[in-house]
């Protein structure tokens, strides 16, 4: 409901068209000013554990953002969005275990076999509606996953690629250097996250929004509802793939784990943790569901259970995500201070 | 791959009703899972993600029902009245929270309970895994039935999966309380209105469901080892099942479940190492050409 | 004890700021290094199905870290254990692992992981240069493999080419002996599995060359369900079957193959029965399996060996596993290690363990060498049996000869290409 009145909220802002030119600017701004200080931290701390979860934030954050391109803007439920994830993750170690080629050209390369994969992948599943196409993409993913642990003489199976990944000097980056991983990261995060939110608040981001309120509606005025939800599913998966990619410079190998469904529901969870209706709502989430597992987990071995009534917490409590709840409580107080 | 063997199989009729029954028996305790699953689906349109865990529930009750005891009818109604009461109670206080809500919050307190069972589990039972053993009964030699082998401990498992296939059918399509059920599935709002408690239309329902699950934990205890998080790749098998069969079909979990105990049996003679991809490229096969799973009706 | 930090984000709410996180867990790291105990950090599978595994390992490492700590700990310093689980996710492994090292001032790392976890923490170890021993992870690639080869990661656990070649050469002999010609395998599909099997039947063939393998099946990792595979395996009608199934699957299995009266019908291989997680919870356990030894105390039949398994027993209420032992190794051997370099510094621990034999109560003559060229441990004792319902459950075992086991692995690693 949150969710509907929101975009209900943005289409009627009168004149947007106007207004988006100095949102873009302002967008531009906060994002060079989050990487400045994002960039900037080795500077101020030595922890290279808080680096560490910097990096993570950015794969988790850019894959569970995409998801909420599908899930919050499109109204596409994927359960199935992990195997971009994991798919990033592999093509780009196979290519730079096999190929040994710059690490720029891997990453175009492995966008542009996404970009393929989720283009066949996409026309099939997006004709499908709501729990159904929750379905068929969860089905995908798991035969995927089936793909890469049966095809073990190229993906090497359960074992996942093993030996590291190369990480050759390019344009004076290191990425086996801790802190140029760290910045590279930083940089596709935000990069990623600024056009991620040029995406959504476009003209196509508008028309997603419509077709996630009334797909007919949309129809009716001439929109093709099939290729418009294709692009956006095409354009999340590049996004999910870059993740994949930071991970498996993080970890420097590539897992069946990465394109397990598991990584499609705690893309899910995330969003739903930070809140869908905001476009921070899922890296919030990420920053929350990555905090808590790294605490949980080192404090009992019965994490399950603190996680899980955590999760009640927001899901019978809260009824809703962070983000979200913050910013109705917000728009709450201010309609009570209008009315006073 | 290796289709002479499943050639081979094929025109052999002993291979053939060894692996058509072993395909049964496969299916049998599938459909006892998915048909909980389906039924919960249909009636209360909520997935119930943490059906895995009513599974394992049932393994374990029975188990420790059995060392008791040493009764294995006992066993079997311990792990079915047992998870009942935990359905009961599960879908009173928790889900009930939910309805109407997005199908991702349901999800997120199934989900939860999934995380909190699993280490419920363990608590109780130990992290290692466990075995109930085989009641003296049923350790005997197996039956031979036109040169295939059947254990009659099988011969058990499918009889009572089929009885309870039965009495769903027939129950849900002929009793008052079939009909009360089916029209609270199609129009709450009118079965509350002729004052039927929907409430309990739903609780009950539910517990009927994870008796289902968890009968079908209790019987597959004396010949599957008990772990924590066991009912997960039931859950997902089961799963595929109801989205195969289609949501909320009783007819669609029965038949989605034996097709793919005979995907199983024969797959893993043609293509051992690729048997699991088999299930899901059929999942996204039957998804595409018919949304709603083989027997699922466009409204549901 | 002197502890240099507390658990720090535990008394933060979960919902706290970024920064105010980012402060806590930057703080130890300024910290460490002064620290007089030093800490080992143990990344290994705590949940989950494979739960059994971490537990079992944790028991015996803080067995013998208690023993080594009376004694005066590592060169003069408390042994502090740091043990995380992984929830054997390997993104997870190397996670964990990195923050052990990094935020908790782990200086050494027990790796507890099983499969791919212990990949991903190999890569950690590379990245990081921390000194690592893999306690649990069987794949030989993991050591055999140069490309894989770094100065500072050893394994103490099995590997999986030594248990090929002398299950292989135990059961070419009873195959010969009794005319078992058509063998059937059953193994689960990864990794583990796969080469395994592979390996053993490549010995067994070897061994005996008129063997035929005429089934093969693959069951995923914790199939549930193993009835089409006990059936196609019935339907192939073979004289012996080879499996390297292991805990709650193998019983599974044997529960399930039980009701087909499987074992009557052909003699059973099974590598990994002999270990007491399996042995004792089987309920119908048929006669006369052949098997490796996991972890048993008779085994080798020495007075320290079954000492060591009632202590365990005594403390922790059940009996070792698998891998009880081969963490329990680590230990040993990096308190050895350490006498050796009087010192505990991570560099001069690894200098000192390469090519160390210590005495050690599961040493195929009492003592275990970390070899020198590939960092794995040879010389524990190994060997098979046929297995009986109750206590001592294989009575007797015909101890594998670690001359043979020599000759063949290496002529196994030239033609892997890894030597």
């Amino acid at each position: 409901m949150t969710e509907l009145e929101a975009g209900r909220a943005e289409t009627l802002v009168p004149g947007r068209g106007v207004t988006t030119v100095w949102e873009r600017y302002r967008d531009i701004l906060i994002a060079l000013i989050a990487f400045a200080v994002l960039a900037s931290l080795p500077l101020f701390t030595g922890s290279k554990a808080l680096l560490d979860f910097v990096i993570r934030c950015s794969a988790y954050g850019l894959f569970a953002t995409s998801l909420n391109l599908l899930v919050g803007y499109t109204g596409l439920t994927s359960f199935g969005h992990g195997m971009f994830f994991g798919l990033g993750a592999y093509s780009f170690g196979l290519i730079m275990q096999r190929l040994g080629v710059p690490i720029p050209i891997a990453f175009v390369a492995t966008l542009a076999i996404t970009a393929v994969v989720a283009a066949v992948i996409g026309a099939i599943c997006v004709r499908l509606k709501e729990i159904y196409f929750a379905f068929v993409t969860l089905a995908f993913q798991m035969l995927i996953h089936s793909t890469i642990l049966s095809w073990a003489s190229f993906t090497g199976g359960d074992q996942g690629l093993r030996g590291g990944i190369p990480r050759p000097v390019f344009l004076g980056v290191d990425l086996s250097n801790h802190i140029h991983l760290y910045v590279a990261s930083c940089a596709l995060l935000i990069l990623g996250l600024l056009a991620m939110r040029q995406i959504a608040q476009s003209p196509f981001g508008y028309t997603l929004r419509m077709i996630r309120d009334n797909a007919a509606r949309a129809s009716f005025l001439g929109i093709d509802v099939w290729r418009a939800k294709l692009t956006i599913f095409v354009l999340a998966a590049l996004f999910a793939s870059m993740g994949g990619m930071v991970m498996a410079l993080f970890v420097s190998g590539a897992y069946p784990e990465f394109a397990y469904w598991t990584i499609s529901g705690e893309g899910i969870f995330i969003n739903m943790l930070g809140g869908v209706s905001t476009f921070l709502g899922p890296m919030v989430g990420t920053v929350l569901l990555l905090l808590l597992n790294d605490t949980v987990t080192r404090f009992t071995e019965y994490h399950g259970i603190v996680l899980g009534i955590v999760i009640l917490f927001f899901a019978l409590g809260l009824r809703k995500g962070l983000l979200d709840f913050v910013a109705e409580w917000f728009a709450h107080r201010r309609e009570a201070g209008e009315g006073r | 791959m290796d289709l002479d063997a499943l050639a081979g199989c094929l025109s052999s009729s002993a291979c053939l009703v060894t692996q058509t029954t072993s395909g049964l028996i496969i299916g049998m305790l599938l459909f006892l899972v998915a048909v909980g699953l389906t039924l919960i689906f249909g009636v209360l349109k909520v997935v119930n993600f943490s059906h895995g865990a009513f599974y394992m529930f049932g393994a374990y009750f029975a188990m420790t029902a059995y060392q008791l005891t040493g009764s294995f009818a006992l066993a079997m109604l311990c792990g079915a009245a047992g998870t009942a009461i935990l359905g009961l109670i599960f879908e009173r206080v928790f889900m009930s929270r939910v309805y109407g809500a997005d199908v991702l919050m349901q999800l997120l307190v199934c989900y939860a309970f999934v995380l909190i069972f699993d280490d419920v589990v363990r608590i109780i039972w130990g992290p290692e895994f466990r075995s109930m053993g085989m009641p003296a009964a049923f350790q005997v030699m197996p039956l031979f039935i036109a040169g295939g082998v059947v254990p009659p401990y099988y011969l058990l498992l499918i009889g009572v999966a089929l009885a309870a296939a039965v009495v769903l059918g027939i129950g849900l399509s002929r009793s008052r309380i079939g009909k009360v059920i089916r029209a609270a599935a199609h129009n709450p709002g009118m079965v509350s209105a002729l004052g039927i408690n929907t409430g309990l239309i739903y609780g009950g329902v539910f517990a009927l469901g994870g008796m289902l699950a968890g009968l079908a934990g209790a019987l597959a205890a004396p010949v599957r080892s008990l772990t924590p998080g066991m009912g997960f790749s039931v859950l997902i098998e089961s799963f595929i099942v109801t989205v195969i069969g289609g949501m909320g079909s009783i007819l669609g979990a029965l038949i989605g479940a034996l097709l793919l105990g005979l995907i199983r049996s024969f797959g893993s003679l043609g293509f051992p190492l690729f048997t699991e991809g088999l299930m899901y490229l059929f999942m996204v096969i039957v998804l595409v050409s018919k949304p709603t799973g083989l027997f699922g009706k466009e409204a549901a | 004890m002197t502890r240099t930090r507390r658990p720090g984000i535990s008394r933060r709410s979960t919902l706290a700021l970024m920064g105010a996180g980012a402060m806590t867990v930057a703080a130890p790291w300024v910290a460490r290094a002064q620290a007089k105990t030093i800490k080992i950090g143990m990344p290994t599978i705590l949940s989950g199905r494979v739960a059994q595994l971490g537990t079992s390992s944790r028991n015996a490492v803080m067995l013998e870290v208690e023993k080594v700590n009376a004694a005066g700990g590592l060169a003069g310093r408390q042994i502090e254990m740091v043990i995380r689980d992984s929830k054997g996710q390997p993104q997870e492994a190397a996670r964990v692992a990195r923050e052990l090292v990094n935020t908790d001032g782990c200086e050494l790392l027990i790796d507890a992981e099983a499969s791919s976890g212990a990949f991903a923490v190999h890569e950690v170890a590379r990245d990081l240069g921390v000194f690592c021993i893999h306690t649990n992870s069987e794949t030989s690639a993991l050591t055999a493999d140069p490309k894989q080869h770094i100065p500072n990661a050893f394994r103490t656990a099995r590997q999986g080419v030594h248990d090929s070649i002398v299950g292989g050469s135990y059961a070419a002999a009873i195959a010969k002996a009794k005319g078992l010609k058509k063998w059937a395998t059953c193994s689960p599909d990864y990794a583990y599995g796969r080469d395994t099997t592979a390996e053993f039947t490549l010995y067994l063939k070897r061994f005996a060359p008129d063997v035929e393998i005429i089934s093969e099946s693959w069951p995923k990792l914790f199939q549930p369900d193993y009835t089409e595979v006990v059936t196609k395996i019935l339907q192939a009608k073979p004289q012996a079957l080879y499996s390297c199934l292991w805990g709650g699957d193998l019983t599974s299995y044997i529960d399930q193959a039980n009701i087909y009266a499987m074992f009557g019908q052909m003699e059973v291989f099974a590598v990994n029965m002999a270990d007491y997680t399996a042995l004792t919870v089987v309920k119908n356990l048929p006669k006369g399996i052949h098997s490796g030894n996991r972890y048993i105390k008779t085994f080798p039949g020495t007075p320290e060996n079954a000492a060591w398994g009632d202590a365990y027993k005594a403390k922790y209420n059940e009996y070792p596993t698998n891998w009880s032992w081969e963490n329990a190794t680590a230990v040993m051997l990096m308190a050895e290690a350490a006498k050796k370099a009087n010192s505990a510094d991570g560099k001069k621990l690894a200098e000192a363990l390469a090519g160390l034999t210590i005495k050690c109560p599961f040493g195929a003559d009492g003592t275990v060498t970390m070899r020198a060229e590939d960092h794995t441990l040879v010389g524990y004792a190994i060997g098979w049996g046929t297995t009986i319902p109750q206590e001592p459950y294989v009575p007797e075992v015909k101890a594998g000869d670690w001359k043979t086991i020599f000759e063949l692995e290496a002529e196994w690693k030239k033609s892997k290409g890894y030597t």
